[in-house]
């Protein structure tokens, strides 16, 4: 898209695809636990219907889909495929942590072979808590996931600016970028730390239940 | 059965013949690796495969991906606590999983619920074990490539978590079970609202009786494929749905002795003797219908009283040793469980089933067809927290 | 409940076309008498709860044979098989307070039912379907050389149950094809159920204790938190 990489989105423009995105997500169901039979029960059963909200279940492949909902506990033997797995999937890609297990290892604190969260691989934008959390608290924090999504600003994100509206209020209030979003002060050679820090711009996750919303 | 013995004979001819094709295309083994994400397992299995065209020579089950170090955690906990945590070894019928460990408890505390709290036990006992085969029954279509029995599966439980929820607070993971008795006296109405859902569950059955069972897809993939006989059975521990399907008549809720209330029912084992694929999934639908059965025998043989005998608050179970199994929804689960009169126990060795189950498969998978495997898989009925612990 | 004969009665085991009779005494005591024309003296222990259930430990050399007989006696189901580590553990089991001053740490080696000589033990449980009678069997691992006969050949089972025991306590079976760790990535260093092998987690962050009662936020001051600490008796 060559207007992304040169320049701005004319807004309704990114608004018109952020919603179409948010509406039409494709989730691949890394279900390892108990906490897959209630992403199962989310995702499949009649009553708390996820495809209500545009979120498509099966994927055929991880390259096809669009976050994966990561359920259960993380082994240490099972890390590496967690890794893979999420190397696999093409950007834009967000990722939501269902589940204490996954969270931060939850009533496996203290084992010998459990991640301690999975975030200690992948960086996730949703956090589910509950053991299990119940289908609806899943719903909720997908729906949360889309409001992310439709106020993302993807010209942004490609170029590894702050491209959330929480990122860029923090970064005006640092003083660094102006009302519509150009950084004040233009490097003239982007230094290496710089060009890192761009490339690991991360959201600040969500946790379902408390924690920022924008 | 002749059509048994017909149908393993031209299994084993077609075996013969593929044999003989493939030595004269020669072609190389290939190593096909199921796992350890699939749709089919039910969970995080893998199964190395070594292939000579269609068949396999050589399937070995690499367990050990959900190993989340159960019996290392038990020793740091109180009894109560532990309680909490072994709900999560059979996740789908987890009530199920603390009965074996209270009762080890109540053993070595040589006390024993009151009648109230072992009926109530029971009940939710059954209730889970058809939550279980339930979603099991569901799976297997979806193993075989139909997808709708696992919807109506996942609806159909609903109305058995919305019980469980109603009487413990959690849809699974309820972490009811105390020792000594129960946590909570079961809510106004709940003894209906029983009733009502374990009729649906018999709907339930009879759906998947026309619908899987019934089918002739399904009968020629399941029919003649994974036979186990009983004495091989036996030596591997085998218990439970494939331990019966080969014709071995035990169960564990009538052939010992332990606080539940099975002999207040009216009820039957089922038996096969044929040790197929189709039998063990046959035997797992009779025993839901039977479950449902029991359940509304016991609903009305609730006797009043207390749901807890007088127990101290900071529960310390004298030294001892103690060990109880009883039939769980997939087999044989059983506590061994070592006090050293501490609030914890010192040494908890978890029998699981499924890890009795999962040891036959290098044996079972010799010689069968790809496709086969998966269902094989799908009939011994495994789940994985209750393999890797 | 009937009183535990200690002499061998002419009451021995039912016929094993009974399975409806409930097994009594005579049926566990039959059991060992069977076992000890078979193995002789390498019983070293007994125990028998009445009408509940069986320990029997045997020596170490005659593990194997063990086996064997009971399988030929009918108990041809295998349950399970493990081991035991009855070393207490150096770091306590997180029932006491870490603010108290640390206690001196029990070391003392106090094995369970039927005795021992040693910290580690083999256990394994065979049931006999058409009795109902279950046997649990115990026998010591020596120190110096922590290796036991395999059953694997004996009962096809105890394959994965001997690899297992083997990952989580080093002892090592003779004879076993295929040892290697069930659970564990290959590159895992310990062995994790010894008990003087750390949760890393609880050093980094000790569990609080047993808390009685939690005091509400606005009664801290006013009211000293009732604190029931786990003493080990």
């Amino acid at each position: 898209m060559g207007l992304v990489d040169k320049g701005r989105l004319p807004a309704p423009l990114t608004k018109l695809f952020n919603m179409s995105r948010s509406y039409s997500l494709w989730v691949y169901q890394w279900g390892l636990a108990c906490c897959a039979i209630e992403m199962g029960a989310a995702f499949g059963s009649p009553r708390y219907d996820v495809m209500r909200l545009g979120v498509i279940p099966l994927p055929a492949s991880p390259r096809q889909a669009d976050f994966v909902c990561v359920s259960g506990t993380v082994t240490d033997k099972m890390a590496p495929a967690v890794k893979r797995l999420w190397e696999q999937m093409p950007e834009p890609k967000y990722a939501i942590s269902m589940g204490s297990c996954a969270n931060c290892g939850g009533p496996y604190w203290d084992s010998y072979s459990v991640t301690k969260g999975v975030d200690q691989i992948i960086p996730i934008d949703v956090y589910v808590p509950g053991c299990p959390p119940r289908p609806e608290a899943l719903l909720e924090g997908i729906v949360l996931l889309q409001q992310r999504i439709k106020n993302e600003d993807m010209a942004a994100k490609w170029r590894g600016d702050e491209f959330t509206t929480l990122q860029r209020t923090r970064a005006m209030e640092a003083g660094e970028v102006d009302r519509d979003g150009e950084l004040i002060n233009e490097p003239t050679d982007p230094t290496p730390e710089m060009a890192q820090a761009a490339d690991s711009v991360q959201p600040e996750p969500i946790v379902v239940g408390g924690g920022p919303i924008e | 059965m002749t059509l048994t013995d017909r149908q393993q004979l031209s299994y084993i001819a077609s075996q013969a013949a593929d044999a003989r094709l493939n030595v004269e295309l020669e072609t190389e083994g290939m190593t096909l690796n199921i796992g350890p994400q699939h749709p089919a397992t039910h969970g995080t299995l893998r199964i190395i495969c070594r292939l000579d065209g269609e068949q396999v020579v050589w399937a070995e089950p690499v367990a050990g991906y959900m190993h989340r170090g159960y019996e290392k955690l038990t020793e740091v906990r109180t009894f109560p606590q532990v309680t909490t945590l072994v709900n999560r070894i059979d996740w789908l019928g987890s009530f199920a999983n603390e009965v074996p460990f209270i009762l080890a408890a109540e053993k070595l505390m040589e006390i024993e619920a009151p009648p109230r709290a072992q009926v109530i036990r029971t009940i939710l006992f059954e209730l889970s074990r058809i939550a279980n085969v339930s979603l099991f029954l569901g799976d297997l279509g979806v193993q075989m490539g139909a997808i709708t029995p696992v919807f109506l599966a996942f609806r159909d439980r609903e109305y058995i978590l919305n019980l469980i929820e109603g009487a413990t607070g959690g849809r699974f993971h309820p972490n009811f079970d105390r020792i000594g008795g129960l946590k909570d006296d079961l809510p106004k109405g709940w003894i209906e609202e029983t009733r009502g859902a374990v009729k649906k569950l018999e709907q339930f059955c009879d759906t998947i009786d026309d619908l899987l069972f019934g089918n002739e897809i399904f009968q020629s993939r399941m029919r003649g494929i994974g036979i186990i006989p009983a004495d091989i059975a036996k030596d591997y521990g085998l218990s439970g749905a494939n331990a019966r399907a080969s014709g071995i008549d035990w169960d564990l809720r009538r052939d010992q002795d332990i606080p539940l209330s099975y002999d207040l029912a009216d009820w039957k084992v089922w038996t096969h003797p044929d040790g197929d694929s189709w039998a063990r999934c046959w035997i797992r639908l009779q025993e839901t219908r039977e479950s449902c059965k029991i359940v509304t025998q016991l609903l009305d043989q609730i006797p009043a009283g207390p749901v807890m005998t007088k127990v101290p608050r900071i529960i310390k179970v004298p030294e001892g040793e103690a060990w109880v199994s009883t039939e769980n929804p997939l087999g044989e689960m059983g506590y061994y469980v070592v006090s050293k009169g501490g609030l914890g126990p010192f040494r908890v060795k978890i029998r699981s089933a499924s890890f009795n189950n999962i040891s036959i498969v290098p044996w079972a998978l010799k010689g069968v067809y790809v496709p086969d495997v998966i269902t094989i898989l799908a009939s011994l009925y495994f789940i994985l927290g209750d393999i890797d612990r | 409940m009937a009183p535990l004969s200690d002499d061998t009665t002419t009451q021995d085991a039912p016929g094993a076309d009974a399975p409806a009779a409930l097994p009594g005494d005579g049926l566990r005591e039959g059991i060992i008498d069977n076992l000890r024309s078979h193995i002789g003296d390498a019983i070293v222990d007994t125990k028998i709860t009445p009408n509940d259930d069986l320990w029997i430990r045997v020596s170490t050399e005659a593990w194997l044979s063990t086996g064997q007989a009971l399988k030929d006696a009918g108990f041809t189901y295998f349950c399970f098989l493990s081991g035991l580590d009855w070393m207490p553990s150096p770091y306590g089991t997180s029932e006491e307070d870490p603010d108290d001053e640390p206690k001196e740490p029990d070391t003392e080696i106090v094995q369970g039912y039927t005795g021992g000589e040693t910290r580690f033990q083999v256990f394994a449980r065979l049931t006999d379907l058409n009795r109902h009678v279950g046997v649990t069997i115990k026998a010591d691992v020596p120190d110096d050389r922590l290796v036991m006969e395999s059953w694997s050949h004996l009962f096809a089972g105890a394959n994965w149950h001997e690899r297992e025991c083997h990952e989580m306590y080093g002892i090592g079976f003779d004879n076993h094809p295929d040892l290697r760790n069930m659970y564990l990535p290959g590159d895992f260093e310990g062995y994790p159920l010894r008990k003087d092998f750390p949760l890393l987690a609880r050093m980094v962050k000790p569990w609080p204790g047993i808390v009685d009662v939690e005091p509400m936020p606005a009664e801290d001051e006013a009211e000293a938190p009732v604190d029931e600490k786990g003493d080990e008796s």
